[in-house]
C-alpha cells in the first residue's frame, strides 16, 4: 500500500490540474479551490510516507519493469523533505491567492497598480492551472530516479514558470518572461546534449546504473558531459553567472508566483544539481570550484540586494544571496556542511515566501513598488508588516527564529573542515551577513520610524492572506527555538545525498 | 575521407547546435533569436537520433514474423527526441506569443532597446 | 567585442564536444537497454512497433509529462494572448473559389489520414503526437482556405481535458489493477493485428486527439491576436 504512495504525489495534481478547465464549464469559480485541495493531499501523502522513507528509500517503479529497464521514483529522505516542502509552501500560497486573484472586477489586484493590462472573466483559471503543474514538475523533479524523466519534469517546471511570470501582461512582465525563456531555453537544450553523452556512453539513462558505470571509469572522460549538465540546471538554479534573469522575473511577476519561484523554483533546481553531482558523478574535484562561486554569488546578490530601492528586486537579488549561500554549505560535502545546507534551504524557503506574501499586499495599498514609498505602513497594516519583520530577521540570522540555527551549523560545518580556505571564505560569509542585515534594518526602520505622511494609505490585508502568512510566522518560530524537530530528517537526508552506494544498493537491488 | 564519412551526422549536429548559439548570443532581434533557439532544438535532436544509429541498421519494427533483429538500432534515442521536439515546440510556441505581446508594448523588437528594467 | 566573446566561447565548447566524442563511436551497438527492448519488446508489450512501446510502456511516465508540457504551453499561449474586452470586427477577404472548394474537399481526407496514423501507432511507424499534428494542420488548412469558419473554443477544451484525464486515469487503473502504475492490465492480443497490445493503441488514442485539438486551439489563438 506504502509502495505506491509516491506515485500518486505526482498524478493526483497532475489529474486535477487536467480537470480544472472541466470544472470550470460546469462552476465558474471552482477553480480556485482546487490546487489547494491538491496540495492539502500531497502534504499529507507525504506525512504519512516520512516515517517509513526515514528507514529505507521507497524506489516504486512505474509501469512493472524492473529497473534499469524503467522509470523508477526514489522517495528517500530527500525526496520527501523537498515534496513535504513543495506542498506545505504551495497549499499556503494558493490559500492566498484565493483574494490576490480576482476574476472579478476584471483585474489581478497588483495590476492596478497604474498600469496596463485586464484579466477577462473567468480567465483566471489558467493562473491555477499553470500554478498547480508548476509544483506538480517540482515534485516530480524531487522523486525521480532517471536522468531523462529530471529533464522532462524540469521542463515542466521551467515552462509554467514563462507563462506565470508573464500572467500579468504588463510591460516589464512579459520583457523580463522573454529574457527568462531565451536563457532557460538554452539551458535546457544543454542539459539534453549532455544527457545524449552520458546515453551514448553508457547506454542507460537510470541514475543508479549510470553511478554504477562511472565508478569504473575515469573523471575526465565524463567531464564534458558533467559540465554541460550543470550549466543546464545551474540556469534555473541561479548560479552566477547564470543567473541574469533572476531579477528581473522574479520582480515582476505577480507576489504570489514571485513566492514560489523565489521559494520552490530555484531550490529545485539546486537539488538537482547537487543530485547529480553527489549521486551520478560523486565528483569530489568540482566541490572547491562550486564553494567558491556560491561565496562569489553570495557576496554580488548582496551587494546589489544593498543598493536597491524597489522592494521586489531587493528581496529577488536576495535570493540570489541566499541561493550562493546553500550552494557554499552543500558544497563543503561533509555531514554538517550538508544538513547545513539543507536547513538554510528550508529556512530560505519559508522566509523569502513569507517576504513575498506580505511585500504583495504593501504594494497593492500604497500603489508603488518603491522603499521610500512604504513609509509609516506600520500602523496602518500592523500584522502584515510584523509578518514582514519577523521574515526579514529571520532570513539575516537573529535568534529565536529558523535562520539561526541554520547559519550556526554552516558556520559550525566550515569551521570543523578544518582547512584555510573554508575559514577565508566563512568570513566572507559573515560580511555578506552584515550587508543583508544592514538594507533589511532599513526597511524595517521605514516601516515603523518613519511616520511622517498624514494619513499613509492601506487596510489590513483580507483573512485569506493573514492566515498564510500566520502560519509561515508560526513555523519559523517553532522551529527557530526547537530545531530538534527536523534536525532527525535533515541529517538522513544528509547522509542519503553523500552514501553514493547506498542509493546504487537501494534501487538495483 | 572516412573520418568524414562517418562523422557526417556528429559534424553536423555539432554545426547546427553552435550555430543556433551563435545567433542567440549575437543578434538584435528577437524573432532571429527565436529562429536560433529553433536550430539549436533542431541539432540537438540531431545529434541524439545519430547516438543511436548502427551501421546498415533498420526500423525496430517485427512488420513480419521472423525478422533479423540483430541489425535494428536503437530505439530509445528516438523515444527521447520524440519528447524533446514535443518540447521545443512548446517552447517556441511561447515565446512567439511573447513576441507579439512585446511588440504591442514596446513597438520594436530590437533586444537592445528593450531595456526598461535596469540595476 | 560580443561577436569576438561569443566565438571563444564557441570555440571552448566545440573542442570540448570534439574530445568526448571520441568515447561515442558512430553506428557500433553500444547500449544494453535497447538490446533488452528489442528482444523482450513483443512479448512483454505485445506493440510490433518497438519504438511505440518503449514510448507508451517502458518509459510512458516520460510521454505524460510530455503531454503536460504541451498543455502548458497551449494554456500558457491562451493567458498572454487572450484578448480583453472589444475584439475589433475585421473585413476577412474571402478566398478564391478554387482554394475554398480544394480546401473543403482535403479537410476531411487529412483527418482520416491523421486518425490512421495514430490508431496503428503500435503496428506501423507513427503514433499519436504525428497523428495529432497532421490533424491539426488540416486544422489549419480551413483556417486558410475557408476564412470565417472558426473551431468552437468549448470543444476543443473539452476535448484536451479529456485527453489529458483519459491518459491519466488509464495510468491509475493500472495501478488499481496491479499495483503499478501504467501497467499494461489489459491482454495482449496477438501481435501484428489491430486490437492488440493492451492499453497502447488506447493511449495513443486519448493523446491523439488531445495533441490535435491543442494544435488547432493554437493556431486559433495565433490567428485571432493578429
Amino acid at each position: 500500500m506504502v509502495d505506491c504512495l509516491p506515485v500518486l504525489l505526482i498524478v493526483v495534481p497532475l489529474g486535477l490540474a487536467f480537470a480544472i478547465p472541466l470544472f470550470a464549464l460546469f462552476w465558474k469559480s471552482a477553480a480556485k479551490y482546487i490546487p489547494p485541495v491538491a496540495l492539502a493531499f500531497n502534504l499529507i501523502t507525504s506525512l504519512l510516507l516520512l516515517p517509513r522513507a526515514l528507514e529505507n528509500p521507497v524506489v516504486v517503479s512505474i509501469g512493472g519493469w524492473r529497473p534499469p529497464f524503467c522509470i523508477n521514483l526514489v522517495a528517500g529522505p530527500v525526496g520527501i523533505l523537498f515534496s513535504t516542502i513543495i506542498a506545505l509552501v504551495g497549499l499556503l500560497v494558493s490559500v492566498y491567492a484565493l483574494d490576490y486573484i480576482h476574476p472579478a472586477p476584471f483585474y489581478i489586484k497588483e495590476a492596478l497598480c497604474g498600469k496596463r493590462g485586464g484579466v477577462k472573466e473567468g480567465a483566471t483559471e489558467k493562473y491555477h492551472t499553470l500554478y498547480l503543474l508548476l509544483l506538480t514538475g517540482a515534485t516530480g523533479v524531487v522523486l525521480t530516479g532517471d536522468i531523462f524523466n529530471l529533464f522532462v519534469f524540469f521542463e515542466i517546471l521551467c515552462i509554467s514558470s514563462y507563462a506565470l511570470v508573464a500572467y500579468l501582461r504588463e510591460k516589464s512582465g512579459i520583457e523580463s518572461a522573454v529574457k527568462y525563456l531565451i536563457q532557460g531555453a538554452v539551458g535546457s537544450s544543454l542539459l539534453l546534449i549532455g544527457i545524449g553523452l552520458l546515453y551514448g556512453q553508457f547506454g542507460t539513462l537510470n541514475m543508479a546504473d549510470i553511478a554504477e558505470n562511472i565508478k569504473s571509469v575515469s573523471p575526465i572522460s565524463v567531464f564534458v558531459p558533467m559540465v554541460l549538465i550543470i550549466t543546464g540546471l545551474g540556469v534555473e538554479a541561479a548560479i552566477f553567472p547564470l543567473n541574469a534573469w533572476l531579477p528581473d522575473a522574479h520582480s515582476s511577476a505577480p507576489s504570489s508566483i514571485s513566492a514560489i519561484l523565489s521559494g520552490i523554483a530555484i531550490e529545485v533546481g539546486l537539488y538537482a544539481v547537487v543530485r547529480v553531482i553527489f549521486t551520478i558523478f560523486g565528483a569530489s574535484s568540482i566541490l572547491l570550484f562550486l564553494a567558491l562561486l556560491g561565496i562569489l554569488t553570495l557576496l554580488l546578490g548582496e551587494m546589489c540586494a544593498f543598493s536597491q530601492n524597489n522592494i521586489k528586486r531587493m528581496l529577488a537579488y536576495s535570493s540570489i544571496g541566499q541561493i550562493g549561500l546553500i550552494l557554499f554549505a552543500l558544497a563543503i560535502a561533509t555531514s554538517y556542511g550538508v544538513t547545513g545546507g539543507l536547513f538554510q534551504l528550508v529556512s530560505h524557503t519559508l522566509a523569502k515566501a513569507l517576504l513575498f506574501l506580505a511585500a504583495g499586499y504593501m504594494i497593492y495599498q500604497t500603489g508603488s513598488l518603491q522603499i521610500s514609498a512604504l513609509e509609516g505602513m506600520g500602523k496602518k497594516m500592523p500584522l502584515t508588516c510584523l509578518a514582514f519583520t519577523i521574515g526579514a530577521f529571520s532570513l539575516v540570522g537573529l535568534p529565536p527564529f529558523i535562520g539561526f540555527p541554520s547559519k550556526f551549523l554552516i558556520v559550525r560545518a566550515a569551521l570543523s573542515t578544518e582547512e584555510t580556505i573554508f575559514i577565508v571564505l566563512i568570513s566572507l560569509v559573515l560580511l555578506g551577513t552584515v550587508i543583508e542585515g544592514a538594507y533589511f534594518f532599513r526597511v524595517v526602520q521605514v516601516l515603523y520610524f518613519k511616520g511622517e505622511k498624514p494619513n499613509p494609505p492601506g487596510k489590513e490585508a483580507p483573512i485569506a492572506a493573514l492566515i498564510p502568512m500566520f502560519i509561515f510566522v508560526v513555523l519559523i518560530i517553532v522551529i527557530g527555538v526547537y530545531p530538534k524537530l527536523i534536525t532527525g530528517v535533515l541529517n538522513s537526508a544528509a547522509s542519503e545525498l553523500l552514501n553514493r552506494l547506498d542509493y546504487i544498493r537501494s534501487v538495483l537491488g | 575521407m572516412s573520418f568524414l564519412n562517418n562523422y557526417i551526422y556528429y559534424i553536423g549536429a555539432f554545426g547546427l547546435i553552435l550555430i543556433g548559439l551563435y545567433i542567440i548570443l549575437v543578434k538584435h532581434n528577437l524573432i532571429k533569436v527565436i529562429i536560433g533557439l529553433g536550430i539549436l532544438d533542431t541539432g540537438v535532436n540531431l545529434f541524439l537520433i545519430s547516438v543511436g544509429y548502427i551501421t546498415k541498421g533498420t526500423a525496430p519494427i517485427f512488420s513480419k514474423p521472423g525478422i533479423d533483429s540483430e541489425r535494428m538500432v536503437d530505439p530509445v534515442p528516438q523515444a527521447l527526441v520524440l519528447t524533446a521536439i514535443v518540447i521545443g515546440v512548446a517552447v517556441l510556441a511561447l515565446a512567439l506569443s511573447l513576441a507579439i505581446r512585446l511588440y504591442q508594448h514596446y513597438r520594436t523588437l530590437n533586444l537592445r532597446k528593450i531595456r526598461e528594467q535596469r540595476w | 567585442m560580443r561577436r569576438v566573446i561569443s566565438i571563444l566561447l564557441l570555440i571552448i565548447v566545440a573542442l570540448g564536444i570534439r574530445l568526448s566524442l571520441t568515447k561515442i563511436p558512430f553506428g557500433t551497438p553500444k547500449t544494453k537497454v535497447g538490446r533488452y527492448y528489442i528482444e523482450e519488446g513483443i512479448e512483454e508489450t505485445g506493440a510490433v512497433n518497438i519504438v511505440t512501446s518503449v514510448v507508451v510502456s517502458y518509459r510512458g511516465f516520460d510521454t505524460l509529462g510530455e503531454v503536460t508540457i504541451l498543455f502548458i504551453a497551449a494554456i500558457g499561449l491562451g493567458a498572454v494572448l487572450s484578448t480583453v474586452g472589444e475584439k475589433t470586427v475585421r473585413e476577412i477577404e474571402p478566398a478564391s473559389l478554387v482554394l475554398y472548394t480544394g480546401c473543403r474537399l482535403l479537410f476531411p481526407l487529412i483527418l482520416i489520414f491523421g486518425t490512421y496514423i495514430f490508431i496503428h501507432g503500435h503496428l506501423t511507424p507513427g503514433g499519436g503526437f504525428q497523428g495529432g499534428a497532421i490533424i491539426a494542420s488540416g486544422f489549419l488548412l480551413i483556417y486558410l482556405g475557408c476564412r470565417e469558419r472558426r473551431i468552437s473554443r468549448v470543444a476543443s477544451n473539452l476535448a484536451e481535458s479529456l485527453g489529458g484525464l483519459a491518459f491519466v486515469v488509464i495510468g491509475l487503473l493500472g495501478l488499481v489493477f496491479g499495483g503499478y502504475f501504467l501497467l499494461n492490465f489489459l491482454p495482449k492480443g496477438t501481435a501484428n493485428t489491430l486490437f492488440s497490445a493492451g492499453i497502447i493503441p488506447i493511449i495513443y488514442i486519448a493523446i491523439g486527439f488531445k495533441v490535435g485539438s491543442e494544435l488547432a486551439g493554437i493556431i486559433d489563438n495565433l490567428i485571432e491576436e493578429s
